[in-house]
């Protein structure tokens, strides 16, 4: 405390400024410390004008304490377009210095505001020396901060339970080989291959042909034991007979999440990883498991296992934790939705065998759907059930009778079951218990036509969860002629797209995130945020009303984008904004609802801007920047400028 | 006893003489921000006004009407009695750590350097400067001359002239109490009873009430003495 006569410190003030901020708290403390003792604090009244564009030369980094400052242009007529609001923790000047020009934006205080300046050669210092820093000014959206973000956020707002560094997400899969890769040919009998496999004490060998780098097949132990000994086959039969054959294979920079993910759909255990097109060796779930203490695969394989309704409904209780688990392992948003797509899906799956066990077989083949969010693969905590269900036409009287009797029993059964398993019944929204929504393909078909051409369906006009349709369960061709279907109408009709664009440039987005409210356009504001209703949705239907009218079949906003950037429909980098702009707030809201969900309330999609922080305001406010170009792009779609 | 009369009557240290010089021709019509401050606050073993001692002092300098935060002055100081006392609980500095402190006679001369040249800045500075110039005199044979700015006198004034403009004023009407005109103001907080953190509380008050008068029409310091001089009770210049 007494200063005997060194220099004095920086006033702890500053310092806990500084190392709450971005990206201050990423310097060391002494560093922080040192640059601390560099600034100054000064006081600008409400109205005060710190910036004049094309006059103010740039002195010092301006770091808001408290108050508030805008930022706007001003056109020769005097018209002023708003640019943005800054708040407390946010900062000015930056882009001016290191561009070395003048300020490019009128900046006044908007409130009392006090500041910390930083002079501008100790913030260039800064900017050359710590590579994080111009990054973070330049770049808004770079994919540092968008990291560093993921980071913050799991640092912050989830408490880990215990010391668990777990690696799925950063260890590519060719960091897991264990075993030297063994290999025999084709033409093997399978007792040399059951030989060679003791001899190395390895489960499975890559099978050649010609030459050793010409891999056909794979044989596993458990090839051995069920085709070979259960069947009593003879051992001198060659392991072509019972070999898997193209072996399925992985680029071996993937990370361990997509090869679990990549097992777990293909029901497989065992993935050849390749490289340059040469096969490097062989990861079996074993070896993903054993990063992983409580993982979802092993939930996945329980699930899969059960046909009893109560240990179902237990085992559906238990997928919301794996949401933690994948958080605490650096899973974005959009993996931990993927994965919790393929568990909800095994769970419908086992819950429609069970139904069809009671009702006996079908009469004729059906194809579960499911709608909205869940359609979209974007779902990870319950919210209401949303499906529908399709069955082939009958092909007489007497077969749709018995049609609408057993899927009427079918969907209500099954509805039930879900809502035991954690999938709350919700009054609005569609069900396939609803006969008008549990229907044959025809039906359907004549649906789509109807909303694509911009009329009503029993009192239900376009809606975008129909769209966003996917097979949950059952015989999947029906989907894909729904799908041809709505692409080939969408081609022909467009009695939609008037009113589904309209739709979607009235929800714009607010302009802006000021302190802990958002502001409105109308300059309307709210400390309430709802990043389903006002950040999510117009990213979801932007895609969404692009992919209707190019005719793309995927339903997953970030694939949708991907696709549409591929096929050259949408500029590649206002794709990639979207999609960063899309992950964080699915990130946000996830983290959201895992704590209301930790807490025991219902998941819920309303943030409280206040508890956010300054980095995640940020993202959220570039974001909402984007929206305009988007509805930017929807109106020229609407008015026909767009080629097709 | 002969030893201290000697000390009161001998020559002012040379540090004061030098320092006096400087403020012989200031010329009190500049604005505000030409000027050089130092805000400093003092905590007290209590408040009488011959027996009780300094025990920590905090300052920060402004320049240019910013403060800098690179430059301030941070120090306990070890009384001549060491014994807790009531003011103990209030600042919380236990007769330990005063113990390990540097006493009058050491902090005084580079505190005074530390002033040199500057304006002094306080909230009711009178009481401050009454317990520095008794320390100086006895060891430094002189006193601060300084002139002196009361942000008490700045807020009172802040009010009258802002009130008359029609600005109301929500909470505590009236008080010119530190942590009430922070409330008022809505100033950043800083933890109260430190020195050094009481001397930001209130240079953040000197930069407000700086800027908030200069748009009422009051630019220098004579205008502040002008319009300020009210009661003789609060030391001005």
């Amino acid at each position: 405390m007494a200063n005997n006569g060194q220099a004095p410190s920086a006033p702890d003030v500053i310092v806990d400024f500084l190392g709450n901020i971005m990206p201050f708290k990423e310097l060391d403390l002494q560093l922080l410390k040192d640059v601390a003792r560099h600034v100054r604090v000064d006081f600008f009244p409400k109205g005060t004008w710190l910036f004049t564009m094309g006059e103010t030369e740039v002195r010092f980094l301006y770091l808001i304490q408290q108050g508030g400052v805008k930022s706007f242009l001003a056109d020769d007529e005097g018209n002023i377009t708003l640019k943005d609001y800054r708040g407390e923790g946010e900062y000015i000047g930056a882009l001016g210095i290191i561009r070395g020009t003048v300020a490019n934006m009128n900046v006044e205080t908007v409130e009392d505001t006090f500041c910390f300046l930083l002079p501008r050669d100790i913030f260039l210092d800064l900017i050359t020396s710590q590579p994080g820093f111009a990054q973070y000014y330049l770049k808004s959206f770079s994919e540092k901060v968008v990291s560093t973000a993921y980071t913050e956020l799991r640092k912050h707002r989830i408490e880990r339970r215990s010391d668990e560094d777990l690696y799925l997400f950063s260890i590519k899969v060719a960091d897991i080989i264990g075993r030297t890769l063994r290999k025999i040919s084709v033409g093997s009998s399978v007792q040399d291959a059951a030989k060679m496999m003791m001899r190395f004490s390895v489960g499975s060998l890559l099978l050649y042909e010609e030459n050793e780098d010409n891999i056909v097949g794979i044989i596993t132990d458990k090839d051995l034991r069920n085709k070979v000994v259960a069947t009593g086959m003879d051992m001198a039969t060659s392991v072509r007979g019972i070999m898997t054959s193209p072996v399925t294979a992985i680029s071996s920079q993937t990370v361990c999440f997509d090869a679990l993910i990549k097992m777990m759909s293909h029901g497989i255990h065992h993935l050849a990883v390749e490289e340059n097109g040469k096969i490097l060796g062989v990861i079996t779930s074993h070896d993903v498991m054993l990063l992983q203490g409580n993982s979802p695969y092993l939930l996945f394989k329980e699930i899969s296992t059960q046909h009893s309704f109560p240990a179902l409904y237990s085992l559906a209780q238990k997928i919301p934790g794996v949401v933690r688990n994948l958080i605490n392992e650096g899973a974005k948003a959009g993996n931990i939705a993927q994965m919790v797509a393929l568990l909800n899906d095994r769970v419908l799956a086992q819950l429609l065998q069970a139904v069809e066990q009671e009702l006996g077989r079908p009469p004729v083949p059906y194809c579960w759907l499911l709608l909205g969010c869940e359609g979209r693969k974007e779902l990870t905590f319950k919210t209401g059930q949303e499906n529908a269900l399709v069955y082939a036409d009958p092909e007489d009287e007497c077969q749709q009778q018995a049609a609408s009797v057993y899927f009427k029993e079918l969907s209500e059964r099954t509805s039930n079951h879900l809502a035991n398993c954690g999938y709350p019944v919700a009054k609005e929204q569609v069900m396939a218990s609803d006969s008008q929504w549990c229907q044959p393909l025809r039906v359907w078909k004549g649906n789509y036509a109807a909303w694509l051409k911009g009329e009503t369906v029993a009192g239900v006009i376009f809606c975008g969860k129909f769209f966003d349709i996917r097979c949950g369960y059952g015989h999947e061709p029906l989907l894909e002629e729904i799908r041809t279907k709505i692409v080939k109408d969408a081609r022909k009709y467009q009695g939609y797209l008037a009113s589904v664009v309209d739709d979607c440039i009235t929800r714009r987005a607010p302009l802006a995130v000021y302190r802990d409210v958002l502001v409105g356009e109308d300059g309307k504001q709210e400390s309430l945020f709802d990043i389903k209703e006002q950040g999510l949705a117009p990213y979801i239907s932007f895609a969404r009303i692009l992919a209707l009218h190019y005719g793309v079949r995927e339903t997953n906003t970030l694939a949708r984008l991907t696709i549409l950037a591929k096929e050259e429909r949408l500029d590649s980098e206002l794709a990639g904004k979207v999609q960063e702009a899309c992950e964080i707030q699915m990130h946000i809201q996830l983290i959201h609802q895992l704590h209301q969900f930790e807490v025991g309330t219902l998941p819920d999609s309303f943030i409280i801007l206040g508890k956010l922080s300054e980095l995640e305001k940020k993202m959220l406010r570039d974001g909402f920047e984007l929206v305009g170009e988007l509805n930017d792009v929807l109106k020229s779609l609407a008015v026909g400028t767009l080629e097709r | 006893m002969m030893r201290s009369l000697f000390r009161w009557l001998r020559n002012p240290d040379p540090l004061l003489v030098q320092n006096e010089e400087r403020f012989k021709q200031l010329d009190f019509r500049l604005p505000l921000p030409d000027y050089d401050y130092v805000v400093c606050d003092t905590e007290l073993t209590g408040l009488h006004k011959r027996k009780d001692e300094i025990i920590s002092i905090g300052a920060v300098r402004i320049s240019g009407l910013q403060i800098e935060l690179c430059n301030t002055f941070h120090t306990l100081v070890r009384p001549v009695k060491l014994d807790a006392n009531q003011a103990t609980f209030v600042h919380r500095i236990t007769p330990e750590q005063l113990r390990g402190a540097p006493c009058m006679e050491e902090v005084l001369p580079r505190f005074v350097e530390y002033c040199s040249g500057a304006l002094l800045v306080g909230h009711c500075i009178s009481l401050d400067l009454h317990f520095l110039n008794l320390a100086i005199r006895k060891n430094l044979g002189g006193i601060l001359t300084n002139p002196c700015v009361d942000t008490m006198t700045m807020a009172r004034l802040y009010k009258e002239l802002a009130g008359k403009k029609g600005v109301r004023f929500a909470s505590n009407p009236g008080s010119l109490v530190l942590d009430d005109l922070t409330t008022e103001f809505k100033l950043p907080r800083f933890k109260p009873h430190d020195a050094l953190e009481d001397a930001l509380q209130t240079a953040y008050l000197f930069l407000f009430l700086a800027k908030k008068l200069k748009s009422l029409g009051v630019r220098t310091l004579e205008d502040i003495r002008q319009l300020g001089r009210k009661k003789s009770e609060e030391r001005l210049f």
